[in-house]
């Protein structure tokens, strides 16, 4: 076989070339990973709003907790049924909560855009164990304060500590802390006084969803049948896990398709820019390679290694993408969701399989891009290749 | 046969290697040519916004109400001319619950006056006006859902609950391009009556025409003022003004995209430049004999400036004439047909098509800068005992 350093040297001698072909690899690696991270994050930032033993329960037919109604005289009917948790006094465990959109200026930008508000009855803390307050304090029971997610924090106009923003006219609210809650979508949120945002937008006795924390992930079933089962209900019950993963679903299509499309494009037009350096390469060494030949190395051997020398390439260009995209994770990136027509901020989350698959798409981009001129340079006629060259 | 035409010639002398290199530079071509497509897409509701309509919304909210008295009250205002209300009903066809295309309840006396892009022929219209039920649909949404006039439809309402019959009167016709011809249309009077008398009465927002565009700024100003002391205050702008805030929401996508196509303009030229620089090694000592028999300098820059041109225009063309099927035939077509609501125009824009070529013939320019300049500065000694 031929040494491989045979390959490396080769390709630390033409710097430029390799340097400009890597790079083109490189760069379609960074923008596959890129995009498979982001959608990774959208799907894994709601995902952490779901809790497996939670279950959500909106009005028949609305899709998603903007477009849903439940009156508060329906809540006590739906907590009576069998399968729900409760706390040390007997109470269940479980939340009316009210969803609106308000329009905020977006700070950095001239636009608006829509912050979701979540009003919270006092007992939201035992539904949601991991929400902590990072910096002020909780805010007040049936008071004008609310506290703001932490990864908008400071995005808009009004949402930071001890600033405030109006639901109305005349009817501000202060930000009294900053929560996180393990980098779900609810970051994303401002949390209020359920009473105090119903009565500001003339809502009074009306909820959006209703969360209920079950004994058992498994008293789903039985929970689900006996609240849809009521007519005076007519509501439809979801686990949060499915209603989260439906949530990011159109986004996250939206972003791997587009994504897709560019990264098969970016692919093509690097495996070409590999193979025109792969093609020099072997044009300019028609003298070396029937030297090699001539010395005993058969074809088989001049194909493989200048195989080798593709993916050498590729892999080295693949790494450049990855290290590349791992520094993504620093950066936000906050856009509407479709399904809540409001701002959510999400993270680029690498995983080993999209590393690794970004990785091996660069391998496969080398041994395309260099088939072509390996098969050629193995075919080469050797008394031509001598004399020439 | 001048010197700029012996170096168009010289294209052809590694005929495989330039076919590649124009292939992968016109191929990013075709990806940027795709991205801007998407983003003129978006855009055409800003560019092709109606610079004499105003809209009205809720002051907080896009999703809380204004009561119906407000429509009146902006009519009211000097300067408007007519104004039309309408509320999102976000129906679904059941059978294809994924799929997403407005719904609006309309005031049916006005609403074709206010939106006269969207025709609408009169016995049509006034047919529409005695079905309490009537509906009329964009041309696309007809084919998607399968319905022609007089057939009857059913669909679920996600805000207003329940299944909600309709009865397909018409078909309007777009005028301009910017018009979506997925929507559904229906008479406000047939949801008001049929919801619960707590919700009666109340309306999405107002769109209102101007006497004279100029003053639309006033106007609105004058309309939020007039609401300021009740107890719903009003958000009221110029329809660009509108479109714009809504692709705010989309800023990062629309940065996202942005970089990329920068991205692929740079790797379209590293393929370019390494192109050349290969081209300019092989021949250096070609450049040398040039020097020898007495070509100046800035002859080899030439020399080597056109031959780059000369591929990055052969890239540019290639590129667009592969965009051009790609997007005219098939996505465009597709997206129109499919995804009305989000592309109701998708063609590839005439700045786009001279942006691709200009930029293949410039990139490839830029990136036989610095080789020309390394081959003019040689020595002739150095040149002709350079070996490639």
């Amino acid at each position: 076989m031929i040494p491989i350093k045979y390959n490396l040297r080769n390709l630390a001698v033409r710097k430029t070339t390799t340097i400009a072909a890597g790079m083109g690899l490189g760069l379609v690696v960074f923008v596959l990973a890129s995009v498979l991270m982001l959608s990774e994050g959208i799907q894994r930032t709601l995902g952490r709003s779901a809790d497996p033993d939670v279950a959500i329960v909106l009005r028949k037919g609305a899709d998603a907790e903007l477009s849903s109604g439940i009156a508060d005289s329906q809540v006590g009917m739906i907590l009576a049924n069998p399968g729900v948790a409760k706390d040390t006094d007997g109470q269940p465990i479980a939340t009316g909560e009210m969803v609106i959109v308000l329009l905020l200026d977006k700070i950095g930008t001239e636009g608006v855009s829509n912050v979701q508000v979540r009003g919270v009855p006092d007992n939201v803390m035992k539904l949601r164990k991991d929400i902590r307050i990072i910096d002020g304090r909780a805010a007040r029971p049936g008071t004008d304060e609310v506290i703001v997610g932490k990864a908008i924090r400071g995005r808009f106009k009004g949402l930071d500590l001890n600033q405030s923003f109006e639901l109305r006219k005349n009817r501000p609210v202060t930000v009294v802390g900053i929560f996180e809650d393990k980098g779900s979508s609810f970051e994303s949120e401002v949390w209020g006084d359920v009473k105090t945002l119903a009565s500001s937008f003339g809502r009074e006795g009306l909820v959006t969803s209703v969360r209920v924390r079950l004994e058992s992930p498994a008293k789903f079933d039985g929970f689900k049948t006996a609240v849809e089962g009521n007519p005076q209900l007519e509501a439809q019950v979801m686990r949060e896990t499915d209603y989260y993963e439906k949530q990011s679903e159109g986004t996250s299509i939206f972003i791997t398709a587009m994504g897709s499309v560019i990264a098969v494009f970016f692919a093509f037009g690097a495996i070409i820019g590999a193979m025109i350096t792969m093609h020099a390469s072997v044009a300019h060494r028609q003298r070396e390679i029937a030297t090699l030949r001539a010395l005993g190395f058969p074809r088989s051997s001049i194909l493989f290694s200048f195989l080798l020398e593709s993916v050498v390439l590729s892999v080295a260009g693949g790494l450049i993408g990855v290290i590349g995209a791992l520094a993504m994770r620093f950066v936000k990136f906050s856009t509407m969701n479709f399904a809540s027509w409001s701002e959510i901020t999400f993270s680029f989350e690498p995983t080993p399989v999209i590393m690794a698959f970004s990785l091996g798409i660069a391998v496969v981009m080398g041994l395309v891009g260099g088939l072509y001129p390996a098969v050629r340079a193995a075919r080469m006629n050797l008394v031509q290749a001598i004399r020439g060259g | 046969m001048n010197l700029v035409s012996v170096a168009a010639k010289n294209v052809g002398r590694n005929k495989g290697r330039s076919v590649m290199t124009v292939l992968g530079a016109a191929i990013a071509i075709v990806l940027f040519v795709l991205l801007q497509t998407v983003l003129s897409a978006w855009n055409v509701g800003v560019e092709a916004a109606a610079k004499d309509r105003i809209g009205t919304r809720h002051k907080i909210s896009f999703i809380l109400p204004l009561p119906k008295r407000y429509a009146d009250d902006i009519r009211a205002v000097p300067g408007v001319k007519t104004a039309t209300w309408a509320n999102w009903f976000g129906g679904k066809d059941p059978k294809n619950p994924n799929s997403f295309f407005a719904t609006m309840a309309v005031d049916s006396k006005t609403f074709f006056d206010v939106y006269d892009e969207m025709k609408l022929a009169p016995e049509v219209k006034e047919k529409w006006l005695e079905d309490r039920k009537g509906a009329i649909v964009g041309d696309v949404l007809a084919k998607q859902l399968a319905v022609k006039v007089g057939d009857r439809i059913t669909l679920s309402g996600t805000i207003f609950p329940g299944d909600w019959q309709f009865n397909v009167v018409g078909i309007y016709e777009a005028t301009r391009k910017s018009v979506d011809r997925s929507q559904f249309i229906f008479h406000w009077d047939y949801l008001n009556e049929s919801i619960p008398e707590k919700q009666r009465d109340t309306i999405g927002w107002v769109i209102a025409r101007i006497d004279d565009p100029g003053k639309g700024a006033d106007i609105s100003a004058t309309v939020d003022r007039m609401f300021d002391e009740r107890d719903i205050q009003t958000a009221t702008m110029s329809e660009k003004a509108m479109n714009l805030s809504f692709m705010a929401m989309l800023s990062a996508i629309l940065k996202a995209l942005n970089i990329v196509s920068v991205v692929i303009l740079f790797i379209m030229t590293l393929i370019l430049g390494n192109t050349i620089a290969m081209g300019v090694r092989e021949r250096t000592n070609e450049y040398g004999v040039l020097r020898a028999i007495g070509f100046q300098p800035k002859h080899i820059v030439v020399f080597i400036l056109a031959e780059a041109a000369t591929v990055g225009l052969f890239s540019g063309l290639v590129g667009l004439a592969l965009a051009y099927p790609i997007v005219e035939l098939g996505m465009g077509r597709f997206l129109e047909e499919n995804m009305g609501g989000f592309f109701p125009y998708f063609r590839i824009d005439k700045s786009t098509m001279a942006a691709a070529v200009g930029l293949g013939l410039g990139l490839s320019l830029a990136a036989a800068l610095i080789p020309a300049y390394r081959a003019s500065k040689l020595s002739v000694t150095d040149a002709l005992r350079r070996i490639a």
